[in-house]
């Protein structure tokens, strides 16, 4: 049993991980852009499609999502496209994006309906375009908002890669199993997983908190001369 | 004088409750009217349909030549022609004393942004703020937010200013300074409607008082008038309480 060769595979599976979160986490976010604005349009056929959406994704497990993506999806497209194939990589990063982005499309709306009316209302009395009273006013305020929520969502969707080791994709958990498969080592193998979890998770909510700091520093000015 | 101001059997409802039936008034340009009345006579919101904050359910109000109230109306044009100042000040807590000040012009391409500041620091002096320019809002007290509340309404130099219950959220010994800066404004001939409860401003300052109750005028007249020898018996019963 070579410790370092087991530590070395564990780490590159680490990066897999690291990988999957951050990309399903960017287009999360922008999926989760989008659905908020279809559910703040005035228009009902929007609020619907937006409505739609969180039903399925909040009302169905993440597991099951999974497994419709990668096996389901490619079996009703082959019958019109016989050599259409899907990636687990890509079916992985379909579900995680998915399924954060309909979280994250909560917060975000969330987010901008605490901000209170008299902002929208003030910028709109000045003559500013809702649009504008919206991107110089209010999103300002609510991105403050939503920091702690997001952060929350972003560990979520980290752990959450786990549950993409059903459909093979060999990120950290699928790599443990391969792992004790060989080497009969449940006890250490997974404590070994468990932490390597644990620091990215830790180090991702410093990061947030840093954040959130100097955001907080930018308004208040603390240190500021007066 | 021409008319700045001119609303028409405006009514307006929420829902069941009518909350303004059938009001209309003219004000001249350089004229300032304060209406005062008990809460809930549907001043603040006879204000707010000045400048479309909410859409009236019928009549017209127009404003230094535009009707607001037409269909097609250009609302974000007419609004850079009304300032509005607001009870709970509604500064931008995420900008400057400065930026906010200078959003509006900047952004409407009133100017440029060097003479948006210009403007912005003009502005601020004018109600005694410039050494305040850097300040974040929640760094000021209650009367200083309230005075660039004023400065950045007035930065798209407007044609009329609204000002609702200006001074209400105000602790009492702030009230003075915001209605200095707004007596001020009045001296220099800005036109200025100003729903208030402060009795004293609204006797010394307008030129024309209005008592709304339960969505009507009741009363109407020359300050001296209204205060000094009111003819209904609602507004003789609402002086009494307040003064």
């Amino acid at each position: 049993m070579n410790w370092s060769v087991v530590l070395m595979r564990l780490l590159e599976s680490l990066l897999v991980t690291a990988k999957l979160t951050v990309v399903s986490l960017l287009l999360g976010a922008l999926l989760g852009m989008l659905f908020c604005f279809l559910a703040l349009s005035r228009n009902k056929v929007l609020n619907i499609i937006d409505n739609l959406y969180l039903d399925i994704i909040r009302g169905t497990p993440l597991i099951v999502q999974a497994f419709f993506i990668y096996f389901g999806i490619p079996q009703l497209l082959q019958t019109i496209i016989p050599a259409f194939r899907l990636s687990p990589d890509a079916a992985g990063i379909i579900t995680l994006t998915l399924n954060a982005g309909a979280y994250i499309s909560e917060i975000f709306r969330s987010g901008i309906m605490a901000v209170d009316k008299g902002q929208m209302e003030a910028a709109r009395s000045l003559g500013l375009p809702r649009s504008h009273a919206m991107m110089k006013v209010v999103i300002p305020q609510a991105i403050r908002i939503v920091i702690p929520a997001l952060l929350n969502q972003f560990i979520i969707t980290l752990k959450d890669t786990s549950i993409l080791s059903v459909i093979g994709i060999r990120e950290l958990t699928q790599t443990g199993k391969l792992i004790i498969a060989t080497t009969f080592e449940s006890f250490k193998t997974w404590a070994l997983v468990a932490v390597m979890y644990l620091i990215l998770i830790k180090l991702l909510s410093m990061l947030s908190n840093r954040i959130e700091r100097s955001l907080r520093n930018g308004t208040n000015g603390k240190s500021h001369k007066s | 004088m021409e008319q700045m101001v001119k609303v028409t059997n405006l009514k307006k409802s929420f829902g069941e409750l009518q909350v303004i039936k059938d009001v209309s008034i003219t004000v001249k340009r350089g004229e300032v009217l304060s209406i005062i009345g008990p809460s809930g006579s549907g001043k603040s919101t006879f204000l707010r349909c000045l400048n479309a904050l909410e859409t009236s359910d019928s009549g017209t109000v127009e404003i230094d030549g535009n009707v607001i109230t037409k269909k097609h109306a250009n609302i974000n044009k007419i609004r850079e022609n009304i300032g509005m100042v607001f009870q709970q000040f509604n500064l931008f807590p995420h900008l400057t004393v400065l930026g906010n000040v200078m959003l509006a012009p900047v952004d409407r391409k009133h100017c440029t942004r060097t003479e948006a500041e210009a403007l912005a620091a003009k502005l601020l002096k004018q109600v005694g703020l410039d050494d305040k320019a850097e300040s974040y809002p929640r760094q000021l007290s209650g009367g200083q937010q309230q005075r660039v509340a004023i400065a950045r309404a007035l930065a798209m130099e407007p044609a009329l200013m609204l000002f609702d219950e200006p001074t209400s959220a105000l602790d009492p010994e702030m009230v003075g300074e915001v209605l200095e800066v707004m007596k001020k404004l009045a001296q220099n001939g800005m036109t200025m409607i100003v729903v208030t409860h402060e009795m004293g401003f609204a006797r010394e300052v307008s030129d024309h008082v209005i008592f709304m109750d339960g969505g009507y005028i009741v009363e109407q007249g020359k300050p001296e008038d209204v205060f000094g020898h009111p003819k209904e018996q609602r507004t003789i019963d609402f002086l009494n309480k307040v003064l």
